[in-house]
This record gives structure tokens, sequence and C-alpha cells, in this order.
């Protein structure tokens, strides 16, 4: 018997020609992480994240922080930039979410990263409960122009991860100007409450 | 039954083995006495000491994404109690400044990157990282002016010295070799050895009236 008909080769030809077919019709594709999905949206929007989600409700500008269990003595936390403070709702849906790492990130290409104080981060309550809390960020008042929430999952690559990107609406210089002049004196961490969702 | 030419094989391959079995025996002795020769004259490996540059406080280094300056150091003691044996801290205080321009992204300084060097010998002490406005573990924002912190070492409770040696570690921007599969995207990693920093260090007891 002849192992390879004519046919044979033209069907292997024909499926190779179709794997750079493929590629050819989307080179931005071929680089880029496939598993990742980006919700893109804005502040006050429900944001879909697994089958939890998350709303940004509020953004804050000060010039201190203040952790909610602060007593008399203790000093509020100052920078030589500015505090960002973002408040968050989040609702557990059923399965476990990744935890979301938030990072701001600005045009200027500054990554900014979550001030390192226990209250000051985003995570999700057990399942049919919401919670409300606070991040915050130190940034640097010069580099505030299209200032991006992003929250990236833990990285697991054998998983469609979704990845929320939230625009803070600073779409120029002016905006970011005015928004640290009227920076608040102090921002105080709330307390994490969490209700049934 | 074997035959006669299996017996006079086996005979001639005894001789064989055995003729020069001395000799054998001399040269692997040899090889071992030359072995523990070596291993106790200090080893093959030759001794360089210090291969990076000693400064002296106050001084500014730069080193991988993090600039100090360092100002002052202090041991702190805590004398026994009734209830708490002595203790004793070193603490080094600097000005720090994220100089990550190559991802521009915050992040706080890892303990591993600042280490007390006690000389004779002894294993270098790792820091607790950076406390900054009075918080541990302060992520330091690219982009923004330097920041006042301090490091703690442990040490024991009859710590002295003249002046402390702080070693200053720097990673270096890489990416992993690619072919194994690992992604070749470079990232800060790999901390060498960049500089040795001398103190000279006051010494504070703590009384403990207020902590």
């Amino acid at each position: 018997m002849k192992l390879y008909r004519p046919a044979t080769v033209l069907v292997g030809v024909l499926f190779i020609l179709l794997g750079g077919l493929t590629r050819l019709a989307t080179p931005d594709h071929v680089y880029e992480k496939q598993n990742m999905e980006v919700v893109h949206g804005t502040i006050g929007e429900k944001l879909p994240y697994g089958d939890s989600s998350v709303t940004i409700t509020r953004m804050k500008f000060a010039k201190t922080v203040l952790e909610s269990g602060a007593g008399e003595d203790d000093e509020p936390i100052e920078t030589d930039g500015v505090f960002v403070a973002l408040e968050w709702d989040a609702v557990r849906g059923v399965t476990e979410p990744l935890s979301a790492n938030p990072t701001l990130r600005a045009d200027g290409g500054t990554i900014y990263r979550p001030l390192g104080v226990t209250e000051s981060g985003l995570d999700f309550p057990d399942p049919g409960f919401a919670q409300i809390g606070a991040v915050v960020f130190e940034v640097n008042p010069s580099d505030l122009k299209g200032l991006t929430l992003r929250l990236d999952p833990a990285p697991l690559y054998n998983v469609l991860y979704v990845a929320i990107d939230v625009d803070l609406g600073i779409p120029s210089e002016d905006v970011a100007q005015r928004l640290v002049d009227g920076a608040a004196a102090q921002y105080v961490f709330g307390n994490r409450e969490v209700r049934v969702a | 039954m074997e035959s006669l030419d299996d017996v006079i094989d086996a005979m001639i391959a005894e001789r064989v083995i055995h003729r020069h079995r001395r000799k054998w025996l001399i040269a692997i002795a040899l090889v071992v006495v030359l072995a523990l020769i070596v291993l106790a004259t200090g080893g093959w490996k030759e001794k360089k000491g210090r291969t990076v540059p000693t400064l002296t406080a106050p001084v500014t280094v730069t080193s991988g994404k993090w600039e100090y300056n360092f100002t002052k150091a202090e041991i702190v003691q805590h004398p026994k109690k009734e209830y708490s044996p002595a203790e004793a801290e070193l603490l080094v205080y600097f000005d720090l400044k994220n100089m990550d321009d190559e991802q521009d992204t915050s992040d706080s300084l890892d303990g591993r990157l600042l280490r007390l060097v006690p000389g004779d010998g002894k294993d270098l002490v790792e820091s607790n990282g950076a406390t900054c406005r009075g918080q541990i573990g302060w992520v330091v924002v690219f982009g923004l002016p330097p920041v006042s912190c301090v490091t703690e070492f442990d040490v024991p409770p009859d710590f002295t010295a003249d002046m402390v040696e702080i070693g200053v570690l720097g990673e270096r921007f890489e990416s992993d070799q690619g072919f194994l599969g690992a992604n070749e995207d470079p990232y800060w990693q790999q901390p060498e050895a960049d500089a040795v920093v001398q103190i000279k260090p006051t010494v504070v007891v703590d009384n403990g009236e207020k902590k």
C-alpha cells in the first residue's frame, strides 16, 4: 500500500498554509497573552471579575493618611507627593476569585503600588457577601495624567483570567493639578464593612 | 567440568590483576594524602578578600535600583528587666530614593539588600527592610524625592563596635535564560555586593519609659 497518496500530502500542505494564514490575519495576537481578558470601566461602574464584581465608588486626593484604628498619639502618614485613595465595593460570587493586585498606571509610565499599611488593599469577602474598603496610593503629582487603576489577578498561566482597568478620569495635566491643589488635608480609612450582597 | 583452557585463563587473569596491585594502592593513597594536604592548608580556592569599595558615612551609594544616603547609626540597648531579657538592635539611618528608571515602579526595599558585616568571618546579618514615615515595608515611589528611612539589624545584647560595616547589595536588571522556556523579559534580580559602608554608631540606652 502506498503510504502517502497525493491527496494526503495535499491535505497536509493545506493545513500548513491555513496555520500561516491565521498568523498573518491576527499578528497582534501572536505575542499577546491569549489567556487574559481586560475589562475596561470607569468610576462608579460595576465591573465583573469572574463571577464576582468590583465597583470603584470614590476617588479622593489627600495630603496625609490616618489609619482607622489610630489613637491620639498616632501621627498621620505624610508624603512629598500626594495620596490617592480609592474606595471600592466588592461583591463576592460563588467561586473564589483570584486575589487582585491593584496598581495605578499613568501616561508618563510610572507604576504605583499601594501604600504598605494593613488597611490599604482590596480583597473579597465570603460568598454571598459584599465588602467596602479603600486602597491608598502614594503618587508623584507630576505624573498623574491618564491615571488608571489596574486589578491584576495573581499570575496563573493555565486559566483564562480577567484583569480590570478603571479609568480614573484625569484626561490632562490641568485636571491633575486641580485635583492635587484641592487635596483634602487628611484621609482617614473607614472600617471594612461587610453586608449581605 | 571446566576445561584446562578455562583454568589457565583464570590463572593468567589473576596474575594480571595482582601484578600491579601495590602500585595502584600507592597511587590512590598519594591522591588521598594530597587532597588532605590541600584541605589542611586552606582549600584550593584563592582567598581574595573584599572586592567592593569600602566607604565611610555620610556617603551616597547607588546600587541597583536604590540610591542610599547613609547618615548615622545607633546601637539601641534595652537593659534586662524583671520580665524581659536584655536586648539590643542596631539601627541604621539613611535617605532612600527609588531610581528604577527601567520599570518606573514603586517598591519597598528588600531586607536582603542591606546586611551587617560583623567581621571575623561570621555570617552576615540581614536587615528588616526600610521603615520610612513610621511604616515598616514602606513603598517608595519612583519620581519622588528621597525619603528618610531606618533599618534594623538584630544583634546580641552585648554588641559593641567602634565602627559598624553595612554591606550594600544591588539587584541587576536582567532576564533569565530563555532556551529552557523561561520568560525572557528582564526584571530586577540576583543581588550582588556593591559597596561596604562604615558608620560610627552611637549607643542609646532605652529604659522603656514609653514604647
